[in-house]
């Protein structure tokens, strides 16, 4: 892909004794579409904070485009924000709202109309030049703030949490918005959430934190398929998570019963974490099955069936088409690659897992 | 870095601009010196006085029960109106928020005007009552204004929530609504209370007889110099309130416990003090205000009452021991009220408004009043004491009341000049060194009409009853000419600021010159040789009285010998009480120039006459133009 | 229900409805019926009229100057601190409030005849700058004394509501115009005091107010040799008891008072700038 835009570079930032972010490093390249997912309170906003210049780190350097930003005021920086609660200027119109940056740098009028009349249909809002901000809803201002920021033609646009406040349906037209702007307006994205749908529909790389550590960067289809811990794993999609043994290289112990699977280089014996995603779990005949259960309950969820089955003391999730009533009398497959080995961590702080690419 | 300094540093020099004033009262509460302006050494008396003094302690708690009684009526009725006005079209809750604000945006001597003329047109007396609706009213505003975001905030869906679950709209609301903007009514509460206390302008026209405020009283003492107790006094108040403040804010916060993990003991630790520092030391406060007030308001005269006598009386012209000597021996109640002057007396005699029982006006305004037919006849039988006041008073006393039928000399004294010997080079003894552009800022005058045209007419040797324009035009010529020189025009705070060096000069009253005289021996008076004012201030009983006899028995207590030397210890103001002169111990008092002067300096003064409305009306009219040039 | 229930609400309004009316609407008509009779109670325009005798015109002018070189005063010292006190943080905002309501508990009239004792020729600042063998401060018994104490006076009452305003100002809404590229002073004139109007004007109309109908300021600490218009109406009820020309004075006075009105109505329209 092409070259690095932004250079993270051991990070760190504490607010009085509580430590936001630990000794962060993180690189993200041009025209990416970068999101950092994680729970509230994982650092990620006040990673978005240190980026735009509002906050400045106790430790480490951000390097733009190879030069050290870290100390620049946040108004000499080629960076935009969008702000979660949009922060549109109350006293202006729409217009004066999208022109505010254009005419600080001094533009001329006929270039700022141009760019309102350009901003306001791009994220379709034709019209609206002379409304006030609170007369517009909140997928309205949503899209305005966005305009705002995208006028000024940064080469880095930071988005904290921009959807938080809209209804579902809002929410997944805007997300296709934003990934038609990406690939319209060829600028990177920085991109907070907490919801990891979000975070798998529209990212190139997604960044899952968790109390100020990086827990895993990749794709949105590594992240999901190959979770590299117990946490990424939880924290997106839904997952049975076993504490498990691992009896050799490819064989792994959970609840008892021995599965084959592909990892290999755990060592003999060893405690580890195992993974499987509910729509990998294969319901059998009792006879067929590595281990027999008993399904507790049925909800049909449209493109499948969602069971809860109770096995050797766990209650597995499992998402099929096949149907099987409560009180069923099932067995339980897995298919060897679809079982995820994971080391365990040694204790809760140190869940963090060091990055090397 | 730096920047935070700056800041730091522009925060802490407007709380020393706040607060430098505050300091400086808190320290002449312990100066020892009555004067405020010489530092006579380090003293607590003042506390210890305060609280025998029941003048000011009556006040003070009057203070307090109409802030805290104003305060509470204005939060039930501003919390009840502003959820109505909320209610309202808004249309109409416009126009409600209009006339809300009037009373906040307009000026306070406009509203304390306005319901005075109200009062006054619907025969309300003045008293404790008007001044309470006054306070509420000015209070609602603040109430309304503070609740009423409260109320735009609160989320309509919870009221609906618990109707929905089946609460009763009255407890719906004090069990949701109210929590909610719980902070805005007690945040009014606090306002209105804290407004009411701090409140001079609005107490000034709509109060009554007898009944004082803080405010009021200490506005009366300005001119003859505040009383230190009062110094004390606020600053008690004022710690009280700092302590309560300081108590309140470091109690743990209810909030900053739910976010962290706290031991429960921790917990249950925080709870009491935070009840106790919250709840029980507001509530203590809240009690012991109470029950002073109920013991002093049993104790304090009100009006009303069948067997008092109303006094109206110059500010600090009567010993307070007298009173209740008197109040002692006859059991009747006395309803004590001062004013400043002769001028601001009159009409509120002559609106009849209040009915007083006693009033001591001087000379010329007692000639105005018998011309008005707004006197009574005093009945003679009943002041036998009259016998005391020597022949000599009772003579001048004819000048304005001719048949002795109306009025008893109680104080006399000339005008004349104070000086400070150590600032003036030549002998003085003419008032022509108060036009001496030497003495340019160091001329303390007399701000009222007549003392100061008469030290201008005396000057020019005419009459200082003169009503020939042209005499009166050039003696306008001379106050003018004489401003620039002016340090400040006062009553009696010339005292206090020739006590204090601030002036060279200054145009007093001869007993006020006896007490400078001892509290800066640097200080001399002179009658001068151009001749000046005699003046008598004697008791009078207005025609409306309500209490004649009370009053007459009031006039023969204080025309009693010992009496009348009680006053003159405390007021040092030269009596006509032949009887009390003789009993003055020191013989340089009972035989000072200044108190007793020789007949022959005395013709050369005279008596103010009343001239009439009409010259009244000129005279008004030609100092209010020197005044405003 | 839903209609019920408001009605019971709008029943509550009543008593204050009926206070309003009594004490608040019908003492204004007595001071218009006042300000527009004679002692006969003929209607007469004489009344307002004194106003333009030279004594009077000059108080009211002076009263104007004094009152706005005031208001000016208490803007430009009070705006700055709300900045500090806003860059404080919130914790302690109930705490900066009540730093200054503190002050109110010491007497009005006190506070202000302090500043006599501050401030005359052998007063404590003297004292002080004498010490440091710096030339002495002159100002008792003149205007700038009076504008000392009326800034002293009203100053809080500026304070407030320009703090309430600014403590309300979204973080993110500064955060975001430094973002576009605005540096602090452009996003100090372009947001900042745009957003702080409402306060501005409430602070403004609530200390030009007091200031210009202020008697007892100019009486303790102009040595009475200036004469503003408050002191003017206050001597027509209190001495010279001339009731009609007192209220016509108010009336007058009432015309500023209406103007400050309508620029709030016009600046602050959802009551933003409330000083409390």
């Amino acid at each position: 892909m092409s070259n690095k835009l932004i250079d993270i570079v051991n990070v760190s930032k504490s607010f009085g004794e509580n430590l936001v972010l630990n000794d962060l490093n993180l690189y993200i390249r041009e025209n990416e579409f970068l999101t950092l997912l994680g729970p509230s309170g994982c650092g990620k906003t006040t990673l978005l904070r240190i980026l735009g210049g509002f906050e400045s780190p106790n430790e480490g350097k951000v390097i733009f485009d190879g030069k050290d930003i870290t100390d620049l005021a946040p108004n000499k920086r080629q960076l935009n924000t969008v702000f979660q609660k949009y922060a549109l200027f109350p006293n202006m119109t729409i217009a004066e709202n999208i022109a505010f940056g254009l005419k600080i740098k001094g533009k001329s009028n006929t270039y700022i109309e141009d760019k309102i009349h350009y901003a306001l249909k791009l994220v379709n809002l034709d019209g609206f030049n002379e409304r006030m901000p609170d007369s517009l809803s909140g997928g309205q201002q949503q899209r305005i703030a966005i305009a705002r920021a995208i006028v000024n033609e940064p080469k880095v646009l930071l988005l904290d949490e921009p959807l938080g406040a809209l209804d579902l349906k809002l929410r997944q037209d805007m997300q296709y918005e934003l990934i038609r702007l990406k690939n319209e307006l060829g600028i990177t994205f920085v991109y907070v959430t907490h919801d990891q749908e979000e975070a798998l529909t529209m990212s190139d790389t997604i960044v899952v934190m968790n109390q100020g550590n990086i827990q895993q960067i990749g794709t949105p289809e590594d992240i999901y398929n190959e979770p590299q811990n117990a946490f990424v794993a939880d924290f997106i999609g839904e997952s049975n998570i076993f504490s498990a043994i691992m009896v050799e290289d490819k064989l792994v112990k959970i609840q008892g019963v021995k599965f084959p699977c592909v990892d290999t280089g755990f060592g003999k014996n060893k405690p580890v974490d195992a993974v499987i995603r509910p729509e990998d779990v294969d319901l059998v005949k009792p006879k067929k099955g590595l281990m027999q259960g008993i399904v507790t309950s049925l909800i049909f969820k449209g493109v499948h069936y969602e069971m809860d089955v109770m096995a050797n003391g766990y209650e597995w999730l499992v998402h099929s088409t096949d149907m099987f009533p409560v009180g069923t009398e099932v067995g339980i497959r897995v298919d060897p690659f679809d079982i995820q080995i994971m080391k365990k961590p040694e204790s809760e702080d140190a869940e963090a897992v060091s990055i090397e690419e | 870095m730096i920047k935070k300094y700056i800041q730091r540093f522009y925060l802490l020099f407007i709380i020393i601009l706040l607060y430098a004033p505050i300091i400086t009262l808190m320290a002449l509460s312990f100066n020892s010196s009555k004067s405020r302006a010489r530092w006579g050494g380090f003293t607590a008396k003042w506390y210890v006085r305060l609280f025998q003094d029941d003048q000011i302690m009556t006040a003070l708690y009057t203070t307090l029960e109409i802030a805290l009684l104003s305060a509470l009526i204005a939060t039930v009725l501003g919390t009840a109106g502003a959820i109505g006005i909320h209610a309202l079209r808004r249309k109409y809750r416009t126009f409600m928020m209009g006339v809300t604000n009037i009373p906040m945006l307009n000026a306070d001597i406009v509203t304390g005007i306005s319901l005075m003329l109200l009062f006054i047109a619907f025969r309300f007396s003045l008293g404790f009552s008007t001044i309470l609706i006054a306070h509420i009213t000015f209070n609602l505003p603040y109430v309304i204004l503070s609740v009423m975001p409260r109320l735009k905030q609160t989320n309509i869906s919870t009221y609906e929530a618990a109707l929905d679950l089946g609460a009763s709209p009255l407890y719906a609301f004090f069990k949701v609504v109210f929590p909610d903007i719980l902070p805005g009514v007690s945040s009014g509460f606090l306002l209105a209370f804290t407004m009411s206390l701090d409140d001079f302008v609005i107490t000034h026209f709509t109060k009554g007889p007898g009944v004082d405020t803080l405010s009021t009283k200490i506005y009366s003492e300005v001119r003859k110099g505040i009383r230190p107790e009062i110094y004390a006094l606020s600053t008690i108040m004022f710690l009280s309130v700092l302590l309560l403040l300081i108590l309140v804010n470091i109690a743990p916060d209810e909030k900053e416990d739910r976010k962290r993990i706290l031991s429960a003991a921790t917990v249950k630790r925080h709870k009491i003090s935070r009840f106790l520092l919250r709840k029980v030391v507001p509530a203590a406060m809240v009690v012991i205000i109470t029950i002073g007030g109920i013991f002093y308001s049993t104790k304090a005269d009100r009006l009303g009452g069948a067997n008092q006598v109303i006094v109206y009386n110059w500010g600090e012209y009567l010993d307070p021991a007298a009173i209740e000597l008197f109040e002692e021996e006859t059991g009747i109640d006395v309803v004590y009220e001062e004013y400043e002057t002769n001028e601001i007396m009159y009409p509120k005699i002559q609106s009849g408004a209040i009915a007083y029982d006693v009033v001591c006006p001087s000379d010329y305004m007692i000639e105005r009043m018998i011309e008005n037919d707004l006197l009574a006849e005093i009945n003679f039988d009943n002041v036998p004491n009259i016998k005391n006041i020597g022949d000599v008073y009772m003579e001048q006393s004819r000048q304005f009341d001719p048949n002795n039928k109306y009025s008893v000399p109680y104080l006399w004294g000339t005008v004349g000049i104070l000086y400070n010997k150590t600032m003036v080079d030549e002998p003085i003894d003419s008032w022509s060194v108060l036009w001496d552009e030497k003495y340019k800022d160091s001329i303390l005058m007399q701000d009222s009409v007549r003392d100061a045209f008469g030290v201008a007419l005396k000057y020019l040797g005419y009459s200082l009853n003169s009503t020939d324009l042209d005499e009166l035009t050039a003696a306008q010529k001379l106050l003018i000419e004489q401003k620039p020189l002016v340090q400040a025009y006062v009553v009696d705070q010339v005292r206090d600021k020739m006590i204090g060096n601030e002036a060279a000069i200054g145009v007093i009253y001869s007993g006020e010159a006896i007490y400078t005289q001892l509290e800066n021996p640097d200080l001399e008076y002179v009658i001068p040789k151009e001749g000046s004012n005699i003046w008598i201030d004697s008791l009078v009983i207005p025609k409306n009285a309500k209490h004649k006899e009370n009053a007459e028995a009031f006039i023969n207590f204080v025309c009693r010998p010992e009496i009348a030397k009680m006053n003159f210890d405390f007021i040092t103001y030269s009596i006509p009480n032949e009887g009390g002169r003789a009993l003055i111990e020191e013989p340089e008092l009972r035989n000072s120039k200044i108190a007793f002067p020789d007949a022959k300096e005395l013709e050369r003064c005279e008596t103010f006459k009343f001239l009439g409305d009409e010259n009244d009306a000129v005279y008004n009219k030609l100092w209010r133009e020197v005044k405003s040039r | 229900m839903k209609n019920r229930d408001k009605k019971i609400k709008r029943l509550l309004a009543g008593p204050y409805i009926i206070w309003a009316a009594g004490f608040i609407v019908i003492p204004l008509l007595m001071i218009f019926y006042y300000g527009l009779s004679d002692k006969s109670g003929h209607f007469t325009f004489h009344n307002i009229a004194q106003i333009t005798t030279p004594e009077n015109l000059k108080a009211l002018g002076l009263a104007l100057l004094l009152s706005l070189i005031s208001t000016a005063v208490c803007l430009v010292l009070a705006y700055p601190l709300c900045m500090v006190l806003t860059n404080l943080g919130v914790n302690q905002s109930s705490f900066i409030v009540l730093i200054f309501i503190l002050p109110m508990w010491m007497n009005f009239l006190l506070r202000t005849l302090a500043w006599q004792n501050l401030l005359e020729r052998n007063g404590i600042i003297n004292i002080i700058l004498g010490f440091f063998h710096l030339p002495a401060l002159e100002i008792i018994n003149t205007p700038y004394a009076i504008i000392l104490g009326m800034v002293y006076d009203f100053l809080p009452f500026m304070v407030l509501p320009i703090y309430n305003v600014l403590s309300k100002i979204d973080s993110d809404v500064i955060a975001a115009a430094r973002d576009l590229g605005a540096n602090s002073i452009q996003t100090f004139l372009r947001i900042i005091l745009p957003l702080s109007v409402p306060g501005i004007i409430s602070g403004v109309t609530m200390v030009f107010v007091p200031a210009l109908t202020t008697f007892v300021i100019s009486d303790l600490l102009g040595g009475s040799k200036i004469l503003l218009i408050g002191n003017v109406i206050e001597q027509e009820f209190k001495q010279g008891s001339n009731w009609h020309v007192g209220s016509g004075m108010s009336l007058v006075l009432m015309i500023f008072i209406i103007l400050s009105m309508a620029l709030i109505a016009k600046y602050d329209k959802d009551g933003e700038g409330t000083a409390f």
